[in-house]
């Protein structure tokens, strides 16, 4: 008895409840609604139903359901494209951001914490404003690329299908940039600056560098950023909202925003279920990418 | 001690007896209402006054958003919480009224000498009834219209006094009126993908000879050719594909539309807005001559079947109904009813504008009513946005929403 209380107090035992206590809290915050979620696709549910856990069990009707509508296989296109474009772009830019301000110029810290101000924005403030400069006959972005002789007509950007979906992309590659390079800066200045040094003594070139010492030193942090942004694209909701609400004619829709009108536009919450039950498997591959990429900062 | 239990026992016996009895005499019935009204529109107001009357009841007020009705009603029903009285929009009344989730009022209604069916519009009774039961009170109505820029009618050569009364009056005159060099464009409307999207297509394929359960209708793939011309043309900005009816109007107020297709709740802000004469018209038809239509908006009243007081809830929204003349003088709505003359307001273009709504309602239908309207809803806006996208024929795009359609129906 005193032994079991010494290792609840000092011991092996404080350790396991240190470890339990926050497996209860994912359990029953995360893990719960993720199970009575997967539970839900395979049920009829409406909305009466809703209140009661016993419904009819349908098995996989509703995924054959899902997948026999003609809108399903573009709007999972338009998730690829929009996740892959989103990211690309954030990390690109943030990449060659977090490089310039790492030059340590005067004012250098200044302006990399007022590129924050678009990440503590809210999504749907960020949409509305999105909303007014894409607008097509006195869009701002349109009156822009007018000026500078780049367009000669105006383009539709949130109704025309064949742009809706990189208006939304856009705004959200402005949304997600300053993150990218919050977190790239992070990684940049933890690497020593004598293996530079170093390298310049015996004569390696910039770009030699940068291929030999700062992509290799930031693997880790790449993976991270890139799994996170995976993750943060998949559940951009706001920007589809405020922007192009999935229009026209789904040309914009994404698997999270087709969801939520399932559910709570059209009430069909099985199916909106079923979708997020589809989403839940490319969220878990991120998420094992980012646990592996972030393994070795826990052991160093 | 055993006498003591005993007495004890006896006191709360006694006790649990005569204390609902007490509060009974004490305490008001208390009935809750939820609607989506402001503190400057009719609920709040009329229950403070309802209150100040001291009938025995006692009514509760809460507001909710206008996107959260439905799911906070239904979540309130399903574990036993809802409210007693509720007001909802009215093509989502049947989904509510088929589950018997909403109390049959027909009985109540025969024996009341203040709600009176026969003094509605039908269009608002309808969406209200399900099965030949009436299961709530239209609570207001509203339906759409054509508003008109009588300065640029005359500057294009137009007769201000004579709106277009068909569609291909109304596309000659958006031709006419339509002029990019000074940003105007000639009709302003909604095809957003949303019910708004059917609330303003609807009616061009009733008074075509469609309807929702017959939207592949000859009539209303004309309709849909005529709003694609439009778009195709640019009379019409292509953002209408996105952009909601109050928006849309906004660009008719600042005069970058010549004509507008939207309800009465635009005339305060345009009266303020607006720079220019502007008058009202009635939806163009087909032909002249055709048969006419318009959408039918607004909220109705309805009863929880869960409630534990009917009569009432009943009897507050009697007190609601007794207050529809003064709807459009206090709060801008327009009762749902045929007996009641608006008085003027005073403004000459709202007084105007006001008749011609009026004369409006009288075909107005609702839609529906279906207890699957939203799954409807959606493929006829799939379809409005597929043809003017470009991507399928007016007439596949329509065939294909009559295809989803039918399966709702069964």
């Amino acid at each position: 008895m005193k032994r079991i209380l010494s290792s609840v107090t000092d011991g092996k035992g404080f350790d396991i409840g240190l470890v339990l206590l926050p497996l209860a809290f994912l359990f029953v915050l995360s893990g719960l609604p993720l199970v009575y979620n997967v539970v839900m696709s395979f049920q009829e549910v409406d909305m009466f139903s809703l209140g009661s856990f016993v419904r009819p069990f349908v098995g996989f009707k509703n995924y054959v359901d899902l997948f026999s509508q003609p809108e399903t296989a573009p709007i999972l296109l338009n998730t690829a494209l929009f996740v892959t474009a989103s990211i690309a772009g954030q990390f690109i830019i943030g990449f060659g951001l977090a490089l310039f301000f790492w030059m340590n110029f005067p004012g250098a810290s200044w302006l990399r914490g007022l590129f924050l101000v678009s990440w503590v924005m809210p999504g749907l403030v960020v949409g509305a404003i999105w909303n007014w400069i894409l607008s097509g006959d006195f869009g701002v972005l349109n009156f822009f690329l007018r000026e500078m002789g780049v367009i000669a007509g105006n383009i539709f950007w949130r109704s025309d299908p064949n742009y809706s979906l990189w208006a939304v992309i856009i705004a959200n590659i402005w949304l997600g940039t300053s993150f990218n390079m919050i977190l790239l800066s992070v990684g940049l200045s933890a690497i020593p600056r004598d293996l530079y040094e170093a390298a310049e003594l015996d004569g390696a070139t910039a770009l030699q560098r940068f291929f030999t010492i700062t992509l290799p030193m930031m693997r880790s942090t790449i993976g991270a950023i890139i799994a996170l942004g995976l993750i943060f694209t998949l559940q951009q909701f706001d920007l589809f909202a405020g922007i192009t609400s999935g229009g026209p004619n789904n040309s914009s829709n994404v698997t999270q925003y087709w969801a939520w009108d399932l559910s709570f536009r059209q009430y069909d919450f099985a199916k909106g279920a079923t979708i997020s039950a589809i989403m839940i498997v490319f969220v878990m591959l991120a998420s094992v990418v980012y646990v592996r990429s972030t393994r070795h900062e826990v052991r160093g | 001690m055993d006498i003591r239990r005993r007495a004890m026992l006896g006191m709360i016996a006694l006790a649990s007896i005569s204390l609902p009895a007490f509060s009974a005499q004490a305490e008001d019935v208390t009935i809750t209402v939820w609607s989506l009204d402001r503190d400057i529109q009719p609920a709040p107001n009329l229950i403070k006054e309802f209150n100040k009357l001291n009938t025995g009841i006692k009514v509760e007020y809460r507001q909710i958003q206008f996107d959260d009705v439905v799911s906070e009603a239904m979540r309130a029903y399903s574990t036993g919480q809802a409210p007693d009285i509720i007001a909802v929009d009215n093509p989502e009344h049947a989904l509510f009224s088929s589950r018997g989730a909403f109390l049959d009022l027909t009985d109540m209604v025969a024996k009341s000498s203040v709600v009176k069916p026969e003094n509605y519009f039908p269009g608002p009774l309808a969406s209200v009834t399900w099965d030949g039961k009436l299961y709530g009170i239209p609570k207001a109505t509203n339906t759409i219209a054509l508003f008109y820029n009588k300065d640029m009618f005359k500057a294009k050569g137009l007769d201000p006094d004579k709106p277009p009364q068909s569609w291909d009056e109304l596309v000659e005159a958006a031709r006419k009126l339509t002029d990019p060099a000074a940003n105007v464009y000639g009709l302003a409307f909604s095809a957003k993908a949303n019910e708004e999207g059917t609330f303003q297509f609807l009616p061009w394929a009733q008074m075509a000879g469609g309807g929702y359960d017959n939207i592949n209708a000859e009539g209303a793939v004309k309709a849909l050719d005529i709003w694609k011309t439009i778009i195709d043309e640019k009379l019409a900005s292509p953002d209408s594909l996105t952009r909601g009816q109050w928006d849309s109007t906004g660009t008719f107020n600042s005069g970058n539309a010549a004509m507008a297709i939207s309800g009465p709740w635009e005339l305060d802000r345009m009266i303020q807005e607006a720079k220019f004469d502007w008058g009202v018209a009635l939806l163009p038809v087909p032909k002249i001559g055709s048969e006419r239509s318009s959408a039918m908006g607004d909220f109705n009243w309805a009863v929880f079947s869960s409630t534990e007081h009917p009569e009432e809830a009943f009897k507050v929204l009697e007190f609601f109904v007794s207050q529809d003349d003064r709807m459009f003088k206090d709060f801008g709505q327009l009762p749902a009813r045929s007996d009641i003359a608006i008085p003027p307001t005073g403004e000459p273009l709202k007084d105007a504008a006001l008749q011609v709504f009026l004369e409006q309602l009288k075909y107005a239908k609702p839609r529906g009513p279906h207890p699957e309207w939203p799954k409807i809803s959606k493929a006829i806006q799939d379809a409005i946005q597929a043809a003017l996208t470009g991507q399928m024929s007016s007439k596949e795009a329509l065939d294909q929403a009559a295809e989803k359609i039918k399966a709702v129906l069964g």
